[in-house]
């Protein structure tokens, strides 16, 4: 199941490069997005049984954590595909075929990658595919070929290969730790973390700190976010949806993973203050930048440094509520963003402009994309009766419990200013009469209708915590080792 | 008599690519610098090759040779094909001169040693002396990048950079897994000719390939 679930992807990917018919170009996307859904569901599905599925000779290998990740990961990777149909037909007609071939495939080369880095065991071939989700998008970002696409892309590359080299330092750091004192040992996850009592544990600090810049510069951690509201902003808008409300997390995964190891080998007090502080610092930052922002794409990527901020703080505070709500937090952010991300594209096709200030009447020129862009703004800054309430008060609830209580003060005033400081922004758009030369109307109308399930969703995160959602969360915090006190 | 000699010719061979870092730090055109990143390959594939003879290894041997084979084939040919494109032999355009340049690379040679002296202290294997060697590479290669404007130096910084990373693998391990070797040859092959294509973007969309122009994206 395995192997259906990463060939899928690859599969569509290959065929979009002999395909010509655009028809059947669509075809293929479509079906290979919701076939994945179908697949990432039933492999979540027995892993929550208790199963443990593997392929290739342990290569491959899916536990909660990882079940979790796979269905963030192809739920939004259909929503995204299923709204970029009709976007990229409103973008390019059929006289720009090679450009609509090229967004398909790598679409699923994209989600090919992200599915590779969440199901392998062995973290030299995570870190491969981590780097290869870098190679797949660079691309996308450039898909206008404008010269700020260009430079965004650019940028992108350039930065995120850097970063990522230095995580594979610390990896080849680890797996040396773990040869010299466990004899031969595999480059394993879950051999690392078997051994992880016996490591060297001034191997392991220097280890993890190359981990923590290097996957940290691909979760958009500051002070290593740089090239991430540039390239979030550049994208496509399903490309977008995607990078901000998933890939992050993929970045977020590795850190998990590494910061569980490093729990064992040097003590739980080691990785917890670093999470914590650089938690506290990109939410900072993205304060700092939202509270006059201009760009309403840039406004949702620096809004995605916040939100990888408050994860990173609730991985650092710890216990059994911290790294639930962290969880959750993964979760709520991914529903929220992308259907933003998503709204930002129908905003961009109707105004032609990123630029807030040249956005006017939005309320009056396309109803419909405004009601569902302020209610999911308002998610996003953690209004109830979303889900996004719930996961930051459970954050900063273990906050309290475990940490100083002026990081949780700091916390959320920098949370207040976001919230006002966004909500400026919106309401700059939403209202006031739109410029004589925007039609009346929604654009993509029915583009538009798989987003219904994210609001859905948010809507029963914020309500109730289903019994479903609870196991499914306690089988990854069982992965992290984290249980209830 | 390899057992006894073998730690010696380890170590050398770092130093000597240590030295190949210094020579692209100072040499300032394009095809030169491309040469230099290709005989630094050379040295690394070397290197590899005596680990594999050392320890047996036949994983090792395939892996030196799929490296000989990138890095010192086809990686140099890509980029000798963007430089005759772009058709720029001139200056490098480092923001440090040459001399301060050195004294600054000679201080992270220093920060290396001080940094990576616990791993070679407590690593029993017998090529651990030189690992701060290779993070040198690592930290230099880093400089390059940041120092130098044009984007085809960057690249090769990069490439010097992922050389060192291979290096303090090799030393500190013995190489990681084939299968892991090749995925990460795999995504620099492919890094290489996304770059070497937004190279020509970059030239097509700004008259130049000077990473300074790229400068419209702020706040």
């Amino acid at each position: 199941m395995l192997v259906t679930l990463l060939l899928t992807p690859l599969i569509a990917a290959a065929l979009m490069a002999l395909v010509r018919p655009r028809a059947w170009l669509e075809f293929i996307h479509a079906l290979a997005a919701v076939g994945g859904l179908a697949v990432g569901l039933i492999v979540a599905v027995r892993v929550w049984r208790g199963d443990v599925p593997a392929a290739i000779g342990g290569l491959l290998r899916a536990d909660g954590l990882s079940a979790l990740m796979v269905v963030v990961i192809t739920l939004l990777g259909a929503i995204a595909a299923l709204y970029g149909l009709g976007y990229i037909r409103a973008e390019y007609d059929d006289t720009h075929l090679t450009r609509v071939r090229s967004f398909f495939g790598l679409f699923h080369l994209f989600l090919f990658t992200m599915l590779l880095a969440v199901t392998t065991d062995n973290l030299g071939i995570m870190w491969v595919a981590i780097e290869g989700t870098t190679l797949a998008t660079a691309f996308l970002v450039n898909l206008h070929n404008t010269p700020r696409s260009l430079e965004a892309a650019y940028k992108y590359l350039i930065l995120s290969s850097v970063g990522i080299a230095l995580a594979f330092i610390g990896t080849a750091l680890l797996y040396y730790a773990g040869a010299s004192r466990a004899g031969e040992i595999a480059v394993n996850w879950t051999s690392l973390r078997a051994a992880a009592s016996s490591l060297n544990p001034q191997v392991v600090r220097l280890a993890f700190a190359f981990i923590l810049v290097g996957y940290g510069t691909k979760a958009g951690l500051a002070p290593m976010h740089t090239w991430l509201p540039d390239a979030h902003s550049e994208a496509p808008a399903p490309i977008s949806a995607l990078m901000s409300g998933v890939l992050l997390n993929v970045g977020l995964y590795a850190l998990m993973r590494f910061k569980t190891i490093a729990d064992i080998a040097v003590g739980a007090n080691f990785a917890g203050p670093w999470f914590v502080g650089i938690g506290l610092l990109s939410l900072a930052v993205a304060a700092v930048f939202l509270v006059r922002q201009r760009n309403y794409k840039r406004m949702l990527a620096y809004s995605s440094v916040e939100h990888v901020g408050i994860i990173c703080m609730g991985l650092g505070f710890g216990g059994y509520w911290g790294v639930l709500g962290a969880l959750l937090h993964v979760i709520n952010h991914a529903l929220s963003k992308s259907l933003l991300f998503l709204l930002s594209g129908n905003i961009l096709l109707k105004y032609q402009t990123t630029d807030i200030r040249r956005v006017r009447g939005l309320l009056r020129a396309s109803p419909l994309t405004a009601g569902a862009f302020l209610t999911g703004i308002l998610a996003l800054i953690g209004l109830p009766p979303f889900g996004l309430f719930m996961s930051e008060f459970l954050i900063f609830r273990a906050g309290l419990e475990s940490g100083p209580v002026w990081v949780v003060v700091l916390g959320i005033t920098l949370l207040v200013v976001v919230f006002a400081g966004m909500l400026s922004s919106v309401n700059q758009m939403l209202y006031g009469a739109p410029f004589e030369k925007v039609e009346h109307g929604d654009v993509l109308r029915w583009s538009l209708a798989p987003i219904v399930v994210n609001f859905t969703l948010l809507l029963v995160l914020g309500l109730t915590l289903p019994h479903a959602v609870t196991e499914a969360l306690e089988a990854a915090l069982r992965v992290l080792g984290v249980t209830h006190a | 008599m390899f057992t006894i000699l073998f730690p010696r010719l380890v170590t050398l061979l770092s130093f000597a690519m240590l030295g190949t870092a210094f020579l692209l730090i100072v040499r300032r055109d394009l095809a030169g610098q491309v040469r230099i990143f290709a005989m630094q390959s050379v040295v690394l594939a070397i290197l590899a090759a005596a680990v594999a003879a050392f320890t047996k290894s036949v994983e090792l041997t395939s892996v030196a040779l799929v490296l000989v084979l990138l890095k010192v084939f086809i990686i140099p040919r890509v980029l000798n094909r963007a430089v005759m494109k772009i058709g720029l032999q001139r200056a490098a355009l480092p923001y440090l001169g040459t001399p301060a340049t050195l004294v600054v690379c000679g201080g992270l040679v220093v920060i290396a040693f001080y940094v990576m002296a616990p791993v070679a202290a407590s690593n029993p294997l017998p090529t651990a002396e030189a690992i701060p060697i290779a993070f040198a590479g690592v930290l230099i290669g880093f400089f390059v990048m940041v120092n130098r404007r044009r984007a085809l130096t960057q690249i090769l910084g990069f490439l010097m950079l992922e050389n060192s990373i291979f290096l303090l693998a090799l030393l500190a391990t013995y190489g990681v897994p084939f299968i892991v070797e090749m995925g990460v040859f795999l995504d620099v092959l492919v890094a290489v000719l996304i770059m070497e294509v937004f190279i020509y973007r970059i030239k097509e969309n700004f008259d130049s390939i000077e990473v300074d122009r790229l400068g419209r994206l702020k706040g």
